[in-house]
């Protein structure tokens, strides 16, 4: 009898936009009335035309920049500033040239209650989940693009944030990196290792998109709005050359339009 | 006997060295959270930019009259006289590296700052982590000139003269002032060696510190560098917008946090927070403005009302001395312009030459040349006299300059030359542009940013050359260096003779001029530069 009880004020949500309306400071208008939901166990990418303000809406789901109307969600708390439980990784590629790998991970916890030896193990051991075990001494001059971009990844995973906010973190690597970090990153992600609840992603890759989300946002018009919502419910793994994906993909493509200004 | 006179000279270098290289770490500790405090608040950052744009155009000698009456008058005793030189010193090294250091700190890419956000660090841990490295190539940048420009004034830092007093306190400048007074020749060279091995020492330290600063801090992520200067700040100002906690409130925070009870504040206690913190960085902005009154006003009251009439009366012959001197800068600078060009470039290409020019043009700038110009004089002027006859005094004014002041054009060409794109390179070979061809179309617009900078180094440098030669009692024996007619010489002769009004009179004509000058003239050109020669925002890295 007590199993059929149902809280509706349960949700699922770990981050949550409502509402938002954004200005620069120009006037220029840049969103109004956005609403993203990124539900537990789910990877959710944002898509749309260039310019549109999707990294922007990024940064206010970070707490980094404060909306002018609306509120960000975190846990069902509203999000006033930056905080470690959101992750921000960000399109091109930041490290710290004067710490070596292991010094750059250990960065995300040095405002934290931690000894030395416990922020050494907890960076060695991000550094391991992304393949960069024995690489602890290496600055980042001494490493490739892929290289670097899993450091600040270790980074953002060594804070044991519940949320990763990645602005396009693979445009910066040549296709075979960045599909084989791809991978990886999804397996790490949802590997129930770490208290990461769900990732939301900007890309202008729409393979990309569709090889990695369970939900898409397409943002468009100017000021921007959310003018879609698809639910990807393809099989894992997806292959990107089977022709169903192509399928997908070729809907997708339809959504991204040039933005038009709203009268 | 020798011995007790070189480990006098060497104690003397010491301290000199001591002096200066002290001064020029107490300037960048003080500009790490000056250039922080400009950051985070916009009215902070007006007033000391706009002080540091004023001060590092206006040479030392403008501080002189301020330092007789707030150091020598004052405080007084060896106390007051070495607080003084010190002054006089700082005012030498610390302009640049305060604009380096604030240059850098408004040019770190956003995503670090956001890293640093994320990970809620507070002030200490963001500039330890993140804005004292990120400026570290930049003052090391800064640093040449620093020590070149301490080491150039002082002979009339650490020994001065105010009418019939002699102030003056222990350096190598004193006790070489000594020497040549007593015309003792072995000590004179023996300092001269010793300063030397000094000077040669810290060019090759501060030339090995300067790659493993570029091997070490430079960027090499693909995170954009903003603009130099207060632009392109909308963005940045707003990740900015979180202050930073301190280490008790950060340890509340992480229990609060641990709780799980936070994201308890709102925008509105933020906001708060962030305004009490505004309202300190203007509070220290407003002490600095009141400090700088206290000293005009310690100036003025310093004159007496009836002397007021006599200030007035000799201002055109003033500026007509003013004129003079930068006919003096003009010349200086079109010397220095031209040599720097062609020799600047030609280094610039030739790996060989520049391999073993460039330190001993480094190590020859950071001699003073004050130190060694008498001897100069002793050895050539009977010659120099033969030729240019009236002219001779004229003749080692500008000489003086240039070899003061050389350095900066032929420095920031020289860097300009090498900071070119290798597809400009490219272009000028594929195009098979001849050497005028390729200055005139390429070379000298591409490096216009970094010419402007050197020019207005250049020129603010030439007055110290113009300050310390358009009046040099006893260069050696009784010969005296003397022109017809500048405002340095006047205010030179003023100080000298005690009349403290008319050099702090002059000290003013001459500041506000350069100040407005530099506001018409540099800056414009500054802008130019950015507006359109920048080739790349990489150009700003540099």
């Amino acid at each position: 009898m007590e199993a059929e009880i149902k809280n509706e004020n349960v949700s699922n949500s770990v981050l949550e936009a409502d509402g938002i309306y954004f200005s620069y400071d120009n006037g220029y208008d840049v969103f109004e009335n956005i609403n993203i939901r990124a539900d537990s166990g789910k990877f959710v990418a944002i898509i749309g035309p260039s310019g549109i303000g999707k990294s922007t809406l990024l940064r206010i789901l970070g707490g980094f920049l404060k909306p002018d109307k609306g509120i960000v969600k975190l846990l069902g708390k509203t999000l006033y500033e930056p905080t470690p439980e959101v992750a921000l990784i960000h399109q091109s590629i930041v490290t710290f040239p004067w710490m070596d790998a292991q010094e750059n991970v250990m960065l995300s916890m040095k405002a934290k209650d931690m000894s030395r030896d416990e922020m050494e193990s907890k960076a060695k051991e991000a550094l391991s989940r992304v393949g960069l075990d024995g690489f602890e001494d290496l600055y980042p001059k001494e490493m490739s693009g892929g290289m670097r971009q899993r450091v600040a990844i270790a980074r953002a995973f060594a804070a044991d944030p519940y949320v990763f906010l990645m602005d396009e973190p693979f445009a910066h690597l040549d296709e075979l990196t960045a599909e084989g970090l791809r991978q990886d990153i999804y397996n790490i992600l949802f590997s129930g290792e770490t208290p990461l609840k769900s990732v939301i992603m900007v890309s202008h890759n729409l393979t990309e998109v569709l090889e990695l989300a369970d939900e898409i946002y397409i943002l468009n018009n100017i000021p921007a709005t959310v003018v879609g919502r698809v639910e990807v419910t393809m099989p894992r793994p997806r292959n990107p050359r089977s022709d169903n994906f192509n399928a997908n993909l070729d809907a997708l493509y339809s959504y991204l339009t040039p933005p038009r200004k709203k009268k | 006997m020798v011995m007790a006179a070189i480990t006098l000279i060497t104690l003397a270098v010491l301290a000199t060295v001591a002096r200066v290289i002290g001064l020029i770490i107490l300037s960048i500790i003080a500009g790490w959270f000056l250039a922080y405090a400009s950051i985070k608040s916009k009215f902070f950052e007006n007033i000391y930019i706009i002080l540091i744009e004023i001060f590092e155009s206006v040479p030392v000698i403008t501080f002189f009259p301020i330092v007789l009456v707030i150091f020598i008058t004052r405080i007084g005793g060896p106390l007051g006289v070495e607080l003084a030189a010190d002054f006089l010193v700082l005012t030498a090294v610390v302009w640049n590296i305060w604009m380096g250091e604030y240059q850098a700190f408004k040019t770190v890419p956003r995503e670090m700052v956001e890293v640093v956000e994320n990970s809620r660090f507070g002030l200490f841990s963001k500039l330890r982590y993140l804005y004292i490295p990120f400026s570290v190539p930049r003052i090391t940048a800064n640093l040449f000139p620093s020590i070149s420009d301490g080491f150039f004034y002082i002979t009339v830092s650490e020994v001065f003269e105010v009418g019939v007093h002699t102030y003056q306190t222990f350096g190598i400048g004193s006790v070489l002032d000594t020497f040549v007074a007593d015309g003792q020749l072995f000590n004179i060279e023996m300092a001269l060696l010793i300063m030397g091995i000094a000077i040669v020492a810290i060019i090759v330290i501060l030339r090995e510190f300067s790659k493993y600063a570029v091997g070490r801090y430079t960027l090499d992520t693909d995170a954009p560098v903003m603009k130099r200067g207060r632009l392109n700040l909308r963005e940045t100002a707003r990740v900015f917008a979180v202050l930073s906690k301190n280490p008790l409130t950060r340890l509340a925070r992480y229990y609060k946090y641990r709780e799980g009870d936070n994201h308890e504040e709102t925008y509105e206690k933020k906001e708060r927070k962030q305004k009490r913190y505004r309202y300190v960085y203007a509070a220290a902005g407003i002490i600095i403005l009141v400090a700088i009154l206290y000293g005009a006003v310690s100036l003025i009251t310093s004159v007496k009302l009836s002397e007021w009439g006599i200030l007035i009366g000799k201002t055109p012959s003033l500026l007509t001395g003013l004129g003079y001197d930068y006919l003096r800068v003009a010349t200086i600078l079109v010397i220095s312009m031209a040599i720097a060009i062609f020799l600047g470039y030609y280094l610039a290409v030739n790996r060989r030459a520049e391999k073993y020019w460039i330190p001993i043009i480094q190590s020859l700038s950071a001699y003073p040349a004050p130190i060694y110009f008498p001897f100069l004089f002793i050895l050539t002027e009977p010659f120099i006299f033969g030729i240019f006859g009236v002219f001779t005094n004229e003749l080692y004014v500008l000489s003086l300059g240039f070899i003061s002041t050389f350095y900066y054009v032929f420095y920031s060409f020289w860097m300009g030359v090498k900071a070119m794109p290798a597809e400009y390179w490219e272009i000028t070979r594929n195009l098979k542009l001849g050497y005028f061809r390729k200055m005139r179309k390429v070379v000298i617009p591409s490096t216009f940013p970094y010419l402007i900078s050197g020019i207005s180094s250049t020129i603010n440098s030439a007055w110290g050359g113009l300050m310390i030669g358009e009046y040099w009692p006893d260069i050696y024996g009784t010969h005296s260096l003397t022109v017809h007619s500048g405002l340095m010489k006047t205010i030179d002769v003023a100080t000298a003779t005690g009349d403290i009004a008319l050099a702090a009179w002059g000290s003013l004509i001459f500041g506000i001029i350069v100040a407005v000058y530099s506001v018409l003239f540099t800056r414009r050109m500054m802008d130019l530069a950015q507006k359109k020669y920048v080739a790349e925002e990489g150009v700003y890295s540099a």
